[in-house]
């Protein structure tokens, strides 16, 4: 039995779909990613789940148990909100304990509660504060304080790091993931930074204009993408255009023109064609870069157009023949930094190649 | 600190402030004469007027009759004007603008057509109402409730949803998530909205004009009465105390509420 389970579930506004007719199922403990740019449905789904929005059609439901029609306060499941939407009038204390008071458990009950689990989260000593007293980072945690301590059955998470400055942002990914794991609760978790659905997810669902294009695990989604869209809105990439010239048993084999042909993966949720024009996709870290010389045959050569340095990485822009794709070289003193014009031989392993329809 | 403010601009500021507050200080002054009439500047100093308020059985009554009449007023219009701003800001619906333009358009109104009309309703539906506390009660609710809608508003604008979203799902009611987290995140535009009506109502003149019984006349309406025949310095003693009245109930709600925090918000 999955923990969450949408059945056909879909959502209109007026005249517009917000979400398309949508099957999800999310096994127990599991921490699901919804990933999508702004206006995509993942934030409308995400809502649907807690029941501030009734679905237009289909049925959801929580451990076999249809909550479709049931009211939020009765559904048994906690969200972390962007904002935190800490109670502004009452003290940390007072905020954690809010679900405990509004099940009538005793004062010594809540009391031991709340300092558990302020304890878990690494507040103990912040009960008096008030939500103008606190850190972003610590408005988070009581956010989070507040809803596992009703010990809910499903962790709903909306973009709960986007207000939090990087460093912050990147400890608390981590953070998260930990108390998400120790806990075993099963959480959903919405965010249009594909780093942090990369980083902390069991599988990422990736959507746009309402429909979930792909759900897979972080390897799936950003080694075998599905299609262009995920391609380039998940890390960075190039898409060389090529089309298909026969099918393999690991995936296709691909023409970029003037008869260069190179293997490639193509994902497991879509079928191609030979004859059918398809993005091929590499990845820049995936591409080794060389000054040209005799002998290893390249996949494909060409010049440098010009090179960014990052610290880590320097990006080059190479254009060879008709294509040009960005190569990341890590910023090693033994390898020759190349000049703008040098001619170099671009090489990559057969896995690295994704056609995308 | 030591932002200067330009000097033309000073100027202005202090012309406007003598602007409003000169007629204040004649009432004062007026009422404090030892002369016989109205006049301004005052004859010497006194309190005899003062005392003659005091003593007037007509002046007196008509104090506590708007006193009263503006705490009804108020506690009506809060209650109102709050549910009517919540109306509007949480449903969404065609004629929404529409509606709430309807619902303050009283304040844009002026008070004689709002009077006239519901005195001419009253009339000519014969429903009783006419030139009767009740009548004139509904009319000062009429003409209050949109300041409470106005200011219960501004505070919901800045109102995050999300804090009724999480006490929802933290398994708090409808009911009860309004009582433990809207209210009290709201209670400042409330406030500050029903210190609004009371004020609006207890000075009240036009709308009372049209509809005051003639046993209960509000304030306004017996110092206008007084004036019209007799100049009578006790008409500015009232005024006096009007002020007075209207300057510790705004005091005191700054003190409970922050006023210019809530416009702020805004």
């Amino acid at each position: 039995m999955s923990s969450v389970e949408f059945q056909g579930v879909s959502k209109k506004f007026g005249g517009t779909v917000a979400v398309e007719k949508t099957d999800i199922a999310i096994e127990q403990g599991e921490f699901f990613s919804m990933l999508g740019p702004s206006g995509c449905g993942k934030s409308t789904t995400l809502r649907m789940l807690a029941g501030f929005i009734a679905p237009t059609t289909g049925r959801i439901l929580v451990n076999g148990r249809d909550i479709t029609d049931l009211p939020p306060e009765a559904r048994g499941i906690g969200i972390v909100f962007q904002n935190y939407a800490i109670f502004p009038h009452m003290n940390v204390f007072d905020n954690i304990a809010f679900g405990l008071v509004e099940r009538k458990q005793d004062k010594a009950t809540i009391k031991r509660k709340v300092e558990a689990t302020l304890a878990q989260v690494g507040l103990t000593g912040y009960e008096g504060r008030f939500e103008r007293e606190l850190s972003g980072g610590q408005k988070q945690r009581v956010a989070l304080a507040r809803v596992l301590v009703i010990e809910p059955e499903i962790l709903l998470l909306d973009e709960p790091l986007s207000a939090l400055d990087k460093q912050m942002r990147e400890e608390m990914k981590f953070w998260i993931k930990d108390i998400q794991k120790s806990i075993g609760i099963t959480t959903v978790y919405v965010t249009h930074d594909q780093s942090e659905a990369l980083t902390m997810s069991d599988r990422i669902a990736v959507m746009n204009e309402g429909r979930m294009l792909q759900i897979g695990s972080p390897v799936d989604i950003y080694e075998k993408p599905s299609s262009r869209f995920i391609a380039e809105f998940i890390g960075d990439s190039n898409l060389l255009r090529a089309s298909v010239t026969e099918l393999t048993d690991t995936g296709c084999v691909v023409d970029l023109g003037e008869g260069v042909a190179v293997p490639a993966r193509v994902s497991d949720a879509v079928s191609v064609a030979p004859g059918e024009p398809v993005g091929l996709l590499l990845r820049p870290e995936m591409v080794r870069l060389m000054p040209a010389h005799d002998g290893e045959k390249p996949r494909l050569s060409g010049k440098i157009v010009d090179e960014v340095y990052q610290g880590a990485l320097r990006r080059y822009r190479v254009a060879a023949g008709t294509h040009e794709l960005v190569v990341e070289v890590p910023n090693r003193p033994e390898l020759v930094r190349m000049a703008a014009g040098t001619p170099v031989d671009l090489f990559w392993s057969a896995e690295s190649g994704v056609a995308v329809p | 600190m030591g932002r200067t403010i330009p000097l033309p601009m000073l100027i202005l500021a202090v012309l406007g402030f003598c602007y409003m507050l000169l007629p204040i200080l004649v009432v004062v002054l007026a009422g404090l004469t030892a002369g016989e009439f109205l006049t301004f500047p005052p004859e010497g100093l006194s309190l005899r007027w003062v005392v003659a308020f005091l003593q007037s059985e007509k002046y007196l009554s008509a104090f506590f009759f708007s006193f009263r009449l503006a705490l009804l007023t108020m506690i009506v219009a809060t209650i109102l004007g709050t549910a009517a701003a919540l109306f509007l800001s949480r449903t969404r619906f065609i004629g929404r603008g529409a509606m709430r333009a309807f619902f303050l358009s009283p304040v844009v109104l002026p008070g004689v057509v709002i009077g006239f009309s519901l005195f001419a309703f009253y009339i000519s539906t014969g429903i009783g109402l006419t030139r009767t506390i009740w009548g004139l009660w509904i009319g000062h609710i009429l003409y209050s409730t949109p300041y409470v809608i106005g200011t219960v508003g501004a505070a919901l604008a800045s109102y995050d949803v999300s804090l009724d979203e999480a006490a929802r799902s933290l398994g708090a009611s409808p009911m009860r998530t309004f009582r433990k987290i809207t209210l009290p995140n709201i209670s400042q535009g409330i406030q500050a909205g029903s210190i609004f009506a009371f004020i609006v109502s207890f000075g009240q003149f036009e709308v009372s004009l049209f509809l005051s019984a003639p046993n209960a006349e509000p304030l306004p309406i017996a110092m206008y009465n007084s004036l019209r025949y007799k100049f009578d310095p006790s008409a500015a003693a009232a005024g006096i105390f009007a002020i007075i009245l209207v300057t510790a109930s705004v005091l005191l709600t700054n003190r409970l509420v922050n006023i210019g925090r809530l416009l702020e918000k805004k």
